[in-house]
């Protein structure tokens, strides 16, 4: 049986076997990406609803926050080094694209190791690099900013804007605005974080969670196990890259650097305790601390929705800017720009019936 | 999120493994999976191996991605086959 | 940098601000360089201007050459910038019949690296049987040109008698495709080096007549057993109806813009779709999709559904077409749309790439 004939089978399965009226959120942005550039949702039973939840870190970078990393940008002798993803992101009034066609020095890079390798090469220059992510990428800045250390480099720093995963979605439980049957939960964040930390979805909210891989048949797959379940339950389908105990060593580093602190949240606003910050003995390479920038007050475009549409309330195709006044091209919120924002996919990845 | 992709180490130098998949040929550091060895599969993200796969089941992503993108020289489309 | 003009071949000359200043130097240069690599009898007439004799319709297309780095796996600058303009000229079913070059070059500049570019571009001029008649030299300060500009401009003779383009397209054309998308993005992405990787990628860059050639020729077969087709000596390829070459932008941008013209759908398979495996491979570690990805050796050729199967045949013989194959078809549903078919038989939209092409972590 080929792949496709063993999807459509496990769509067949699920059309026959799931009640009317569910609705899952699928947490991480990279799931909303997949599911839409599969076309997936096609195959989906007709009551079943998915939606989209505040996995996308660019989305939920809050306004102030990206005002900063403009603000750093602007910096003389400064390098702000980037994931690609940050680059077109609005903030209050400009974007880093902008910024650097205004003269500012705003490389991308695929690794944060790539930006402490600038430092070393550019020993004359400041490098701040933007940190966002969530566990999958937060260890990744922690060893780098190691490296740094290890290399003595005196010159390089992060902005930290880094979350954590499983607060948000208690959140959004207790916010109680959509019933959530069940979650698809983010495959490579788990790959660090392990599922103890979900097991309190099921436990306190009776609410079902699946770790779901990212190809059409591990969403279909996760699915179906939610929907099979008889009491909510928190299970691996992505076992080939997750483990229940997930990487220790990864969570040590990121420990080690790292420490809890409150968020803000775009679309959720402050949760405590679910954001990453430098501890005391890492402030030297703090760019928060080391760098004093002056943010006007943030500004929230008018009209934008990309708050509720992270909180899974509305739908993108129900913002009245979708696809008029905020497109791919020409994006006022976070939600569009984002290549993984649920506005994005569901604007590019439209089904030609729409 | 998050994009990651699995490959093969080829070569392990102190912590930088080189890695390789299909005609792609990088480096990702080992820090977080300091176990990996040459010949292990691990997934890579934002230049960092993440996690160890075993070959079966790295082999069945692959798997997965390939038949996605069919390089097939024999494929092709009629117009009447489309719905 | 030293201040020496030597004679050529010596180690270490460079081009200098006084080679774009029209006397001695500069004649040197061309004579020494220019002529030398191009070699033709009306770019040895050194007139200001080429006189040509071209027959019927002529095509004529211009496209300026900027890429970093100058060389790269499959090809350089040279061998980019003639091949771009024959495949520009190929679009319009042309005959390449004579090209311009015009070279920006910055102070400072290696002559040998100079020559060796002009021998590849020469080298791709005689593949494509046309001459590089005519062109212009001017040398800019250390700075304010990236090594090497060079804007090429064709003149070709159109060989069919129809109108091509996206006004001749129809509900139920064939769409193909000559052959694997993303080569050359991927290859220009991992010379420069920027996301550390290296791929086993050589850019597609090549000209593309004779492969167009091949369509035309298999299109006037086709056409010509068709009943009720009579036509000129250059005509009775009807069945031909469109041609573009996926460059910046990729094959999305072709098919989008094609739709958005002709007021028509087009529905691809995405599995019918080449993509090399080791371009598939940087696209899922960067987050790229190769459909938006730049070609320098592609075609994609719009035909009557009656022409297709010959047409394919014939650009698979072809030395840059062999991989070519059907992809999708124009459809009068969903106009002005495109459609992308997964393996699983869902269908999504096809837009044009927004923007920068920037690697993702998510």
């Amino acid at each position: 049986m080929t792949q496709a004939d063993e999807l459509l089978r496990l769509a067949a399965d699920l059309r026959s076997e799931a009640r009317p009226g569910l609705t899952f959120m699928e947490v991480c942005g990279t799931h909303t990406m997949s599911i839409a550039r599969y076309g997936l949702r096609e195959l989906l039973p007709d009551g079943m609803r998915l939606v989209s939840g505040p996995g996308c870190p660019v989305c939920v970078t809050a306004m102030a926050d990206l005002d900063r990393v403009v603000a750093l940008a602007r910096l003389p002798e400064t390098t702000l080094a980037t994931f690609g993803d940050l680059i077109r992101v609005p903030a209050s009034r400009s974007t880093l694209a902008a910024e650097r066609a205004a003269g500012a020095d705003v490389r991308v890079v695929y690794s944060p190791r790539d930006a402490v390798q600038i430092a070393a090469d550019e020993p004359g220059r400041q490098v701040v690099f933007a940190g966002i992510g969530f566990e999958t990428t937060a260890p990744t800045i922690a060893a780098s900013l190691l490296e740094a250390r290890a290399r003595g480099l005196a010159n390089f720093s992060v902005l930290s804007m880094h979350k954590t995963m499983p607060l948000p979605l208690k959140a959004l439980l207790e916010l109680g605005e959509t019933p959530i049957s069940g979650f698809l939960l983010p495959g490579h964040v788990s790959v660090i974080t392990g599922t103890a930390c979900y097991e309190f979805l099921a436990r306190d909210y009776g609410v079902a969670g699946v770790v779901a891989g990212f190809e059409p048949h591990d969403v279909l797959q996760a699915l179906l196990r939610l929907v099979r379940q008889a009491r909510p339950a928190i299970e691996i389908e992505y076992g080939r890259a997750v483990r229940p105990e997930g990487n220790v060593v990864a969570r040590r580093l990121m420990g080690q650097v790292f420490e809890p602190s409150d968020a803000d949240w775009r679309g959720l606003g402050v949760i405590p305790g679910s954001g990453l910050a430098l501890r005391p003995e890492y402030a030297d390479t703090d760019a928060a601390l080391r760098f004093a920038v002056e943010v006007e007050p943030p500004l929230e475009p008018a009209g934008c929705r990309c708050g509720e549409v992270l909180r899974g309330v509305t739908d993108p195709a129900d913002c009245a800017l979708f696809g008029v006044r905020c497109t791919p091209e020409d994006p006022v919120g976070a939600c569009m720009v984002s290549s993984e924002g649920a506005c994005a996919a569901r604007y590019r990845y439209r089904g030609i019936d729409d | 999120m998050c994009l990651a992709l699995p490959m093969r180490i080829t070569a392990v130098d102190g912590a930088l493994a080189t890695i390789a998949s299909a005609g792609l040929e990088q480096r990702a550091s080992l820090m977080l999976v300091p176990e990996a060895q040459v010949g292990d599969y691990v997934l890579v993200h934002a230049g960092f191996a993440i996690s160890v796969l075993d070959e079966a089941e790295a082999n069945e992503t692959l798997e997965l991605l390939c038949e996605i993108s069919a390089f097939a020289p024999d494929d092709g489309v009629e117009a009447d086959d489309a719905g | 940098m030293t201040d020496v003009n030597r004679g050529a071949g010596a180690s270490g000359e460079r081009i200098l601000l006084g080679h774009g200043s029209g006397g001695k130097l500069y004649r040197d240069l061309v004579i020494g360089v220019f002529v030398k690599a191009f070699a033709n009898p009306v770019l040895e007439r050194l007139d200001d201007a080429a006189a040509l004799m071209p027959q019927g319709r002529i095509a004529f297309t211009t496209d300026s050459h900027v890429v970093q780095p100058l060389r790269f796996p499959g090809g350089d600058i040279g061998r980019l910038a003639v091949a771009g303009t024959v495949n520009d000229l190929a679009t319009a079913a042309a005959r390449p019949l004579a090209l311009a070059a015009a070279f920006i070059i910055e102070e400072g500049f290696p002559l040998a690296d100079l020559r060796d570019l002009c021998a590849s571009a020469a080298a791709t001029a005689r593949e494509a049987g046309v001459p590089i008649v005519t062109g212009d030299t001017k040398v800019v300060e250390r700075g304010a040109a990236d090594g090497l500009f060079i804007t090429t401009t064709g003149v070709g003779e159109i060989v069919v008698a129809h109108e091509l383009g996206s006004a001749t397209v129809r509900d139920g054309d064939a769409v193909i495709l000559s052959g694997s998308i993303g080569d050359h993005a991927v290859a220009i992405l991992a010379a420069r080096g920027e996301f550390k990787f290296s791929a086993d990628v050589r850019s597609d860059c090549a000209p593309l007549w004779g492969l167009v050639e091949a369509a035309v020729s298999a299109a006037r077969e086709a056409g010509g057993s068709a009943a009720g087709s009579a036509g000129a000596a250059d005509g009775g390829a009807e069945a031909l109806h469109f041609l573009r070459d996926p460059t910046r932008g990729g094959l999305t941008t072709v098919l989008a813009e094609l739709a958005g013209e002709a007021g028509l759908g087009i529905e691809v398979e995405e599995a019918a779709i080449p993509v090399s495996p080791a371009v598939r491979s940087v696209c899922d570690l960067l987050g790229y999709d190769p459909l938006t990805l730049a070609n320098e050796g592609k075609m994609v050729v719009v035909v009557a559904p009656e022409a297709a199967d010959a047409v394919v045949a014939a650009v698979q013989t072809t030395e840059y077409g062999r991989e070519a194959r059907r992809i999708g078809f124009v459809t009068a549903a969903h106009p002005g749309r495109v459609a992308l078919r997964t393996p699983f038989g869902t269908r999504r939209v096809l837009d044009m790439p927004v923007g920068e092409l920037l690697p993702r972590i998510c």
